[in-house]
């Protein structure tokens, strides 16, 4: 039973950084590699101050606007950068935040993490955090539900298919690109700030490249821009990610089998989608 | 003196990774995300043949340069080509997913421990108050030879000005007669060959790790951004400037004060995407298409 809570709190976290990040790349179709970038600066935005003394209300609201400040970069980037361009300048960034919070030991302790973080009165036990969890996923997944199938998701959508026929329409660019990234930064401030009293430490290496990739998969496999695809899509590839501990192979080889695995399935879903994924804009 | 010599060093390595991959993105404008990988494959495969096999060295290094081709060839019958004709930037993901395949792959066969390909030269050798072993030197020269080499063939024969047509601009070379989809298929088996080639010299003058595939794979867009994407010589260039910077960085005692980290070593690369894509995105040495 442990077990179950314990997958509902991982996969529910999960929802508000992912979904997040599939309104950029999945329905936007911008190449923003860097969420674990903004994850990075939400995370250590947070926990830094948390550490030195701050209390949880006025640390989160410091992460809350360094988090905004390096989305809004981003979003500027996407806005001046070809869309390969950004993709690669993404990693550098993201990158790059990674070798400061490594190296700036005496402020983030660097691959030592933030241990002992501290938990919310209410989020004691596993149980509490699966039953918190899902409310704060219930409640993302409607509003991004909302913002799919309202003006903004057509505007998106549109500026995805063809940017200057959209732009000829009254679409406004700049506006549609910051709210996504404002939007995807605010859902990884609020699955990290959850994720990290989970498991009672801040550590960089739940921050670095391969995090990124789980997310991709995660978009490519479930339907990019799809809410309920994407959804669908966490579930399993969760399930498989911290099922296959169970599975009778020695341990030293569990990581390398995720690893091919996770690659195949990356590679299928592509596959099936390639007419899909980044489609040809349509024309008259 | 030092530094620079250990820049020449670092910068070798960084060029022949570079200059592949600058070919491929020229001809073809796609990213490959997993070439760190494709070197690790050839030096792994070489340490295989030579340590564990017990094959001579050379006869090692040819089988590491043969699997790197078979590799890239593998690589892109699989992973690009059924992908860039639908979209440019699919290759992008799937050579994310073929990444994740060959670092498992990797684990699987050869285990995580960090391997080095055992040479027999030793002596050190001092040039102008530079210091180096025999076998860096000979790596050094390796790597020129095989650059001049791939100068000559690309400038100054007729296969040359074929693959040069199809850098500029495919449709009009395959009005030509060029066989284009041949030459990609070519040009990328070229790359995967000259990444083994880095591998190779990865794993005689350090060692292998599954970790330094990313980092080796963003040192290498770092030198095409900067060379002008899809310029072979720029690219060259800026791996061997990368790799000074990097050595100047964390060697040089700043103003008699205090020495950089060697963990910020590697975001000299980074600073150089930052920098190039923001200021100046089309490159030190950026060659225009040719309209007619």
């Amino acid at each position: 039973m442990q077990f179950f809570w314990h997958i509902v709190a991982m996969i529910c976290m999960s929802i508000p950084n992912i979904l997040g990040f599939n309104l950029i790349f999945g329905k936007g179709k911008i190449f923003h590699f860097g969420p674990i970038g903004v994850s990075t600066v939400a995370t250590y935005g947070v926990f830094v101050p948390l550490m030195h003394g701050f209390s949880y209300p006025s640390a989160i609201a410091i992460g809350f606007v360094l988090t905004m400040i390096i989305s809004l970069l981003f979003a500027w980037l996407a806005l001046r950068l070809e869309p390969d361009a950004f993709g690669v300048m993404a990693i550098a960034i993201h990158l790059s935040l990674l070798a400061v919070v490594i190296n700036w030991i005496s402020l983030t302790r660097g691959t030592r993490g933030l241990p002992d973080i501290p938990r919310f009165f209410f989020l004691q036990t596993t149980q509490s955090f699966a039953l918190f969890t899902f409310i704060i996923a219930l409640l993302w997944i409607l509003f991004l539900f909302v913002l799919h199938r309202g003006s903004f998701g057509r505007s998106l959508d549109a500026l995805a298919e063809q940017l200057w026929y959209a732009g000829s329409l009254g679409i406004d660019r700049r506006w549609v690109t910051v709210i996504a990234f404002l939007i995807g930064g605010l859902g990884a401030l609020i699955t990290n700030v959850i994720y990290c009293q989970y498991v009672f430490l801040v550590h960089p290496s739940d921050l670095n490249f391969p995090v990124f990739i789980f997310f991709v998969m995660v978009v490519v496999a479930g339907k990019p821009g799809s809410v309920p695809g994407v959804l669908c899509s966490l579930i399993l590839l969760t399930l498989l990610r911290e099922g296959m501990r169970f599975l009778p192979i020695p341990s030293e080889f569990i990581g390398s089998l995720r690893l091919l695995l996770f690659g195949l399935i990356l590679f299928v879903a592509v596959w099936v989608r390639r007419d899909t994924l980044f489609p040809k804009a349509r024309s008259v | 003196m030092q530094l620079l010599m250990n820049g020449l060093i670092a910068g070798s390595l960084a060029a022949l990774i570079a200059g592949g991959l600058a070919l491929v993105y020229g001809v073809l404008g796609v990213f490959n995300l997993a070439l760190g990988q494709m070197v690790l494959v050839g030096g792994y495969a070489t340490w295989w043949f030579h340590v564990p096999l017990g094959l001579p060295l050379s006869a090692s290094i040819v089988l590491g340069l043969l699997m790197g081709a078979a590799l890239s060839w593998a690589s892109f019958e699989l992973f690009v080509n059924p992908f860039y004709k639908h979209h440019r930037f699919l290759p992008l993901v799937t050579t994310i997913a073929l990444s994740m395949i060959l670092d498992a792959a990797i684990l699987l066969l050869w285990s995580e421990r960090p391997r080095s390909i055992p040479t027999t030269g030793g002596g050190m050798i001092s040039i102008v108050g530079m210091q180096a072993t025999f076998t860096q030197l000979t790596l050094i020269m390796c790597t020129l030879l095989l650059l001049c080499g791939f100068a000559c063939l690309f400038h100054s024969t007729p296969f040359g000005r074929k693959l040069r047509a199809v850098v500029q601009n495919p449709l009009a070379a395959m009005s030509l007669g060029v066989p284009a989809p041949l030459l990609h298929r070519i040009v990328f088996i070229m790359s995967g060959v000259f990444a083994a080639a880095g591998g190779i010299f990865l794993g005689i003058d350090q060692t292998l790790s599954t970790t330094i595939a990313f980092p080796l794979t963003i040192k290498a867009y770092a030198a095409i951004i900067a060379g002008g994407k899809g310029n072979i010589w720029g690219a060259v260039l800026c791996a061997y400037l990368i790799a000074i910077l990097e050595q100047l960085l964390v060697g040089v005692h700043w103003f008699g004060t205090f020495y950089v980290s060697a963990g910020y070593q590697s975001t000299v690369a980074l600073l150089f995407i930052i920098v190039f894509l923001l200021w100046k995105p089309q490159g030190l040495f950026a060659t225009s298409q040719r309209l007619a």
